[in-house]
């Protein structure tokens, strides 16, 4: 038997914007003009804030001492091992010719250090970190355990290397609890040079703070002009792997410190924008009357 | 592969021949016939797990992340933690699994409720009711009105006269129309009585189960008799009783052996183009991968040799780590590992995802909803949307999809005169339109009202009772197979084989030769009111290489007479010799009938000698029961009897053309879409045909005819037609020839080839079988390809296939094959895409096809608007998705630079967990679901925009294009800024305080986000990197269409200029005649029900309680 239609529901699709994909929508049509002035506007705007970054950037002062050569007596020294216990210090001059206004802070620069290194990340424990488990060193190899079998704290080979005068776990001459000899509640795993020393830095060239000004007497306004010296005692060695080190001293802004590589690269970018935008408007300009009517629309 | 199949495969190899017992289950129980339950479903609950994921392993994305897995297990080359490819595949695995589920639960669920229909079976003598899945083979069954057949079961009786039961298979073949099924007689004779029925211990043996739906052959011993089965006493599983009260049948084939279970074989998968280039990007990818891996291992053997040796101090060497060597060959793993986002794993997936939905948008689409059928389009498969929007040739059949496949009686020539055409009052002809009046039929209370005729004299000839019209109407209203149903007094409804046959018996009725109804011995017509009783005494059936039919009656009068009525070319031949003169006439007229595009039959009688028939009779009926060669015997036999016929007349039907046949043609034409036109048809009507729907025009150069009977012949045809074409493609330093001269071994491409002009070809179905053959193929090929239009007439369903394949597999196009009846199914299969209409001749087309729809002018949306969406939308998806995953990938190869290559990571683990699954999902998918470069009104009206798919212009292997959204709708920006939002919402979760204290190694980044998103300098690099990502794309996108203005363009700035300046819309082409050069003789006729209305003559007759007509 053939069925009428009427026998049954109709089956005619419902009628919404979903499933007749006519779902209102802002079509994204940019005529050439606006482009253009895109263009236009967009180079200004990079111009612009590339010049306010370079201008804020130029207004921090930043002076690095490279001490690597001056200390190379001390790096011979310690890049035998055997000469771990004796004393190197040495003193490094410098003559800074402006005042360093507000407030000035001290990097530890180094060239050439991976702290990115896989193995090197792996190998530290957050739970001892936390003190949640003083004794969980498993993923801390190869610096987990000392010679007898105790547990090292802290573990690891970040810790391990902390950059400083001195060291303890194998190279650390002093234990966690003695870091900062003035400041009691400066130690431990609390100890702000071990914490931004664990904080892994992304880059084997890399900074990190150390001290800041304390701003008495003299140095209400910052660092003074004048002759200053450094005195490193010094016990990290880095001559082995083409390692360099040096001291940074910094003054910072708004828009970060010293570096103008985003003030240049706004910059940079403002100024290609506007060089493509003039030569666009020019191929726009020759080319349109071949194809466009006077206020045609390009699509994007 | 579903279990059953294999099972019973293995089974039918073992069983050459079937054999049961009625009423006997323990004989038949010793063949281990299955019992009635089927099983579509794939898992259950014990192998659901491992067979799915079985499955899903066998993607080579899925299994790459599998290994990575192990990998990532082993501590000296692990570099991610576990998480980070667990999460994503888990996620992934999860999803498909999930999808598989559902869909097998939906199986289990059409199982069990099948399963578990009951039905009566007859046991112990009384009827019982039981599940289907209790019926084993030999059970007899009782099945009444309107419900369906339990399993394959030879029918035994029923209640209708001569144990007539009619079916409807709409399940098995989506035909509606009823067809009858007829028991054998002695089995006939044990009616409804249950004593009887038990007693029978009929024995069958048949062949053993197929998947053939129009044949069975079996024998039935009996009481130590033999009687021969076939398909006509067999009810299959899936069909419904209709008509019939109730039926009693043996149940021969049960479950997974039934012929319709037999038929759900899984269909050849399809693949797109897309599909087969991401598998071959994937293999890219992966190489890219190692390379990137090696390069990185040897960056980092060199580093260890210079740098690490000396850095030992602070990270001394691993004790396994010999040497800087032994340390980069376990780097490469370990970068193996990390960069693994490189490969795509949520690839096919998302994939998968965004057809689904395309293909949703097909069944959602209210402009494919055909009312009167009440039936929307549907998207069949969901793998092949973008390939709608690369079609390059279309293989279109004619019957049913070009053409309504509604016949209109139209004209007729009796005894040489023409009736049919309109003439005004000046003598005029007129062409009929709807103002026309129409003949008044009310002096017949029998006639059809919504049959019309125009011409007034033919009513006044049958009205004044001329004899030769008389004739010929009682001749069309004897000679059919048609049978009729009259459930309201005077009402009468035909099912008939073919249209073209409904058409002629409906003429007769309304002229007032109404046929009423038959039994196998008799014919009712109504003549002119007056109830006249034929015995039909044989019935001469139709088949293609008779291309005629005849019955033979004996008049109420005792006269004996054939009537047949057959192709002109056929029945010409047959004609007495002194009907020459009015052979000539009526030739002329079909001449006339042919220029208009009308299908014609002629119509011719003859008067039997009872002597000379009885003879004959006895010598037909031995034919008939002839085991061998039987058909072509009949056929011989029937020759002997089917001489000196006197003409009648001849008729003429008109097979109207679809909805919007010509615009979608012309639209295709535009879109650089190629059409090609498949059918079984006559030359004369094909070509007819095709200039009424524009596939030809009468401004074509020329049409090149192929109807070569040798391969020299057809070579030197299809060469001439290329030497005018295109004269340069005959020589030797022909880039194509001298590439062919080259005889390459690998499957290779044929160049498009550029005519000088607009050319047709037409091809027979003879000349095609050798033009097809090894070394004429290419010729072929090549000069049809370089006609605008080809129409191959003639054609056997398996050549269909043929040419489509030989398109496939030299031009590497995408093709498109479109049909409505069962000899398409074929190409329909064979094309790359197949699409049904659901028309007049059933639906076994549309079961095989990928995309169904009721309407030819669907396809015009179907293509432009859907596939070019779906082919952008997935380009742009494709683009987009690998970008990001190489963006995000190569950032690690950059750092490795600056870590010393040691497999160090630049982002926390779970950015790298959530980067493609969460953050960046939805704003790809959204574009990938939601996007339109131009909107639909702009696509139909410009099909020039439909060209760069068809070059596969979007995605290639070259272009890695990024994200440009054109059409921002809510959902969009929702997905997008959802997104972003979302990003900043998860990272204040992970690196809040309470999960770091909570699991401080897992979550490490205590208080980073609350720190970096208050540095300026943050924000600044944000901004920075968005101006230098979008400012190149922007000006690009500007400057190339200045410089490499692509068609594509041109259109583009069109439309904006129009939707500034509406244009009027488009001007209707009006549907043009065709020019009156050509002439058509047509036919279109299946096999009747002949045989099956005889076969009842073997019966005794016995008295019936009722006719036909109770009803």
């Amino acid at each position: 038997m053939k069925r009428t239609p009427q026998d049954c529901p109709s089956r005619l699709p419902e009628n919404t914007a979903v499933k007749q994909q006519q779902l209102p929508a802002c079509r994204l049509q940019l005529s050439a003009t606006g482009i253009l002035s895109g263009f236009f506007a967009t180079g200004v705007f990079c111009l612009g804030m590339g010049v306010i970054l370079i201008l804020s950037a130029k207004s921090s002062m930043e002076i690095e001492i490279n001490y690597t050569k001056i200390c190379a007596s001390c790096a011979k020294l310690r890049e035998n091992a055997r000469n771990f216990d004796k004393e190197c210090t040495c003193s490094i001059p410098f003559h800074l010719t402006q005042t360093m206004r507000g407030n000035v802070y001290m990097y530890y620069k180094l060239y050439g250090f991976y702290q990115n290194l896989h193995g090197y990340l792996l190998s530290r424990s957050n739970s001892q970190l936390l003190g949640t488990d003083v004794k969980d060193v498993e993923t801390c190899a190869p610096f987990s355990k000392s010679h007898d079998g105790t547990p090292i704290a802290p573990c690891g080979a970040i810790a391990n290397s902390l950059f400083n005068g001195t060291t303890k776990p194998p190279s650390w001459p002093k234990p966690v609890y003695e870091l900062d000899e003035n400041d009691p509640g400066n130690n431990g795993f609390l100890n702000d040079d071990f914490i931004v020393w664990m904080r892994t830095a992304a880059f084997p060239t890399f900074k990190k703070l150390y001290r800041r000004l304390s701003r008495t007497q003299h140095f209400i306004e910052g660092l003074p002009a004048g002759n200053y010296s450094f005195n490193v005692s010094y016990n990290f060695p880095v001559t082995r792997f083409q390692g360099e080190k040096s001291v940074v001293l910094s003054t910072l802004t708004w828009s970060g410190g010293h570096s103008l590589f985003l003030g240049l690269a706004y910059t940079v970018t403002g100024a290609m924008t506007w060089l493509a935008a003039f030569s666009m408007m020019a191929v726009h300009l020759k080319l349109k009357g071949k194809r466009f009517s006077p206020d045609d629309k390009v699509k994007l | 592969m579903s279990l059953f199949e294999s099972q019973s495969e293995n089974r039918q190899s073992g069983e050459p021949e079937r054999c049961l017992q009625a009423n006997n289950r323990e004989f038949n129980t010793l063949f281990g016939y299955p019992n009635n339950t089927i099983k579509t479903s794939k898992y259950n609950v014990l192998n659901f797990l491992p067979l799915n994921l079985f499955e899903q392993f066998q993607r080579l994305a899925n299994a790459y992340f599998l290994i990575l897995l192990f990998l990532q297990l082993i501590p000296q080359i692990s570099s991610l933690a576990w998480y980070t490819t667990v999460i994503p595949l888990m996620v992934v695995l999860s999803i498909t699994a999930v999808k598989d589920a559902i869909d097998d639960l939906k199986r289990h669920q059409n199982d069990n409720q099948v399963n578990n229909r009951s039905v009566l079976v007859l046991t112990n003598g009384r009827m019982k009711e039981d599940k289907w899945m209790n019926i084993q083979v030999g059970d007899i069954v009782k099945v009444e009105n309107n419900q369906s057949v339990t399993a394959d079961m030879l029918l035994l009786s029923s209640s209708e006269p001569y144990s007539l039961t009619y079916i409807e298979t709409a399940e098995l073949d989506g035909e509606t129309n009823l067809k009858v099924k007829q028991a054998i007689s002695v089995t006939s004779d044990m009616e409804n009585n249950l004593k009887l029925l038990s007693a029978f211990d009929g024995e069958v043996r048949c062949e053993s189960p197929n998947n053939k739906l129009d044949k069975f052959a079996g024998i039935l011993t009996y009481k130590g008799k033999n009687y021969i089965l076939d398909h006509d006493k067999l009810l299959l599983r899936g069909c419904v009783i209709r008509n019939t009260d109730w039926c009693y049948g043996l149940v021969i084939y049960t479950g997974p052996d039934t012929k319709l279970m037999q038929n759900c074989g899984k269909s050849t998968f399809k693949r797109t183009h897309i599909d087969h280039l991401m598998n071959v990007l994937v293999l890219w990818i992966f190489l890219f991968l190692g390379s990137m891996c090696f390069i990185l291992a040897v960056g980092h053997g060199i580093w260890e040799n210079k740098k690490g040796y000396y850095f030992q101090n602070f990270l001394p060497w691993k004790e396994y780590v010999s040497s800087s060597v032994v340390s980069a060959i376990l780097m490469f793993w370990s970068y193996f590992i990390i960069l693994n986002t490189v490969v795509p794993i949520s690839l096919y997936v998302s994939v998968e995802i965004i057809r689904l939905g395309n293909s949703y948008y097909i069944n959602w689409d209210r402009k494919m909803f055909y009312a009167p059928k009440n039936t929307p389009a549907q998207a069949r498969t969901t793998t092949l949307n973008e390939e709608l929007g690369q079609v390059k040739y279309v293989f279109s059949d004619k019957t049913g999809t070009l053409t309504q496949n509604i016949m209109i009686f139209k004209k007729c020539s009796i005894n040489g005169t023409l009736y049919g055409d309109v003439y005004d009052k000046n003598g005029q002809r007129v062409e009929v339109s709807e103002k026309t009046e129409k003949v008044d039929f009310s002096y017949n209370k029998l006639a059809d009202p919504k049959f019309s005729f125009y011409d007034k004299t033919l009513v006044e000839a049958v009205k004044r009772g001329d004899g030769r019209v008389h004739l010929f109407f009682l001749s069309l209203s004897l000679c059919h197979t048609v049978m009729s149903e009259e459930k309201v007094e005077g009402e009468l409804v035909y099912q008939a084989q073919s249209p073209d046959e409904g058409a002629l018996v409906t003429a007769a009725r309304n002229f007032g030769f109404a046929f009423r109804s038959r039994t196998s011995e008799t014919i009712t017509v109504v003549e002119m009111g007056e109830t006249k009783v034929y015995q039909l005494l044989a019935i001469l059936d139709f088949d293609n290489v008779r291309k005629r039919m005849s019955v033979i009656v004996r008049t109420p009068e005792d006269r004996v007479m054939l009537f047949c009525k057959g192709a002109d070319t056929i029945v010409c031949q047959l004609l007495h010799p002194s009907c020459r003169s009015l052979g000539d006439v009526t030739m002329e007229h079909l001449d006339d009938f042919a220029i208009e595009g009308l299908r014609t039959l002629m119509v011719a009688y003859r008067e039997l000698d009872n002597a000379f028939f009885q003879a004959w009779s006895k010598k037909h009926s031995e034919v008939c029961l002839s085991l061998e060669d039987r058909e072509n015997k009949i056929s011989n036999v029937s020759e002997e009897i089917e001489k000196d016929l006197m003409l009648l007349g001849a008729t003429a039907i008109e097979d109207k053309l679809q909805d919007g046949v010509l615009e979608t043609i012309i639209t295709l034409n535009k879109a650089k879409i190629k059409m090609w036109t498949l059918t079984g048809d006559k030359q004369e009507t094909a070509v007819n045909i095709a200039y009424a729907c524009n596939i030809f025009e009468d401004e074509m150069d020329e049409i090149f005819i192929v109807e070569g009977k040798d391969d020299e012949t057809i070579w030197q045809e299809l060469r001439s037609a290329r030497a005018k074409m295109k004269p340069e493609s005959l020589l030797e330093s022909d880039p194509v020839n001298s590439y062919l001269t080259m005889k390459p071994k690998m499957p290779f491409k044929i160049p498009e080839e550029v005519p000088n002009g607009n050319y047709g070809l037409v091809i027979n179905g003879y000349s095609l079988a050798y033009a097809l053959e090894g070394n004429l193929e290419l010729e072929l090929l090549r000069t049809a390809c370089m006609c605008k239009a080809v129409i191959c007439c003639r054609m056997t369903p398996l050549q269909k296939a043929q040419v489509v394949e030989l398109v496939k597999r030299y031009k590497k196009v995408v093709t498109l094959a479109i049909g409505d009846g069962a000899n398409d199914v074929s190409m329909i299969k064979a094309a790359h895409i197949g699409i049904g209409i659901s028309g007049q001749e059933g639906m076994q087309a549309m079961l095989n096809s990928d995309y169904a729809f009721c309407q030819f002018h669907y396809l015009r949306r179907l293509l432009l608007v859907h596939g070019r969406w779906s082919y952008n939308r997935m380009c742009k998806f494709l683009s987009y998705f690998f970008y990001k995953n190489f963006v995000f990938t190569l950032v690690h190869f950059w750092y490795a630079f600056f870590s010393g290559f040691s497999a160090q990571t630049v982002y926390d683990t779970w950015f790298i967990t959530f980067y493609n699954l969460v953050y960046t999902s939805l704003p790809v998918l959204g574009l990938s679901l939601f996007d339109q470069d131009v909107n639909e009104t702009w696509s139909l009206r410009f099909p020039e925009l439909y060209e760069p798919g068809q070059h596969n212009l979007y995605f290639n292997k070259k272009e890695f294009i990024a994200l440009e959204t054109t059409y921002w709708t809510m959902i969009s920006h929702f997905f997008i800024w959802g997104s972003l939002g979302f990003y900043f919402c998860v990272l204040f979760f992970l690196y809040s305080d309470g999960l770091c204290l909570m699991f401080p190694n897992v979550f490490q980044f205590l208080g980073v986000a609350r720190n970096i998103l208050k540095l300026p300098q943050l924000w600044l690099s944000l901004v920075l990197s968005v101006v230098l990502c979008m400012l190149p794309v922007i000006g690009y996108q500007f400057l190339k269409p200045l410089f490499w203005p692509v068609s594509v363009d041109k259109v583009i700035d069109r439309i904006h200029h129009c939707m500034r300046h509406p244009l009027p819309p488009p001007i209707r082409t009006k549907v043009k005649h065709a020019s009156s050069r050509r002439s058509a003789y047509a036919f279109s006729h299946k096999q009747g029900f002949g045989a099956l209305i005889t076969s009842g003559k073997t019966m005794k007759g016995k008295p019936k309680k009722s006719s036909l007509l109770k009803k």
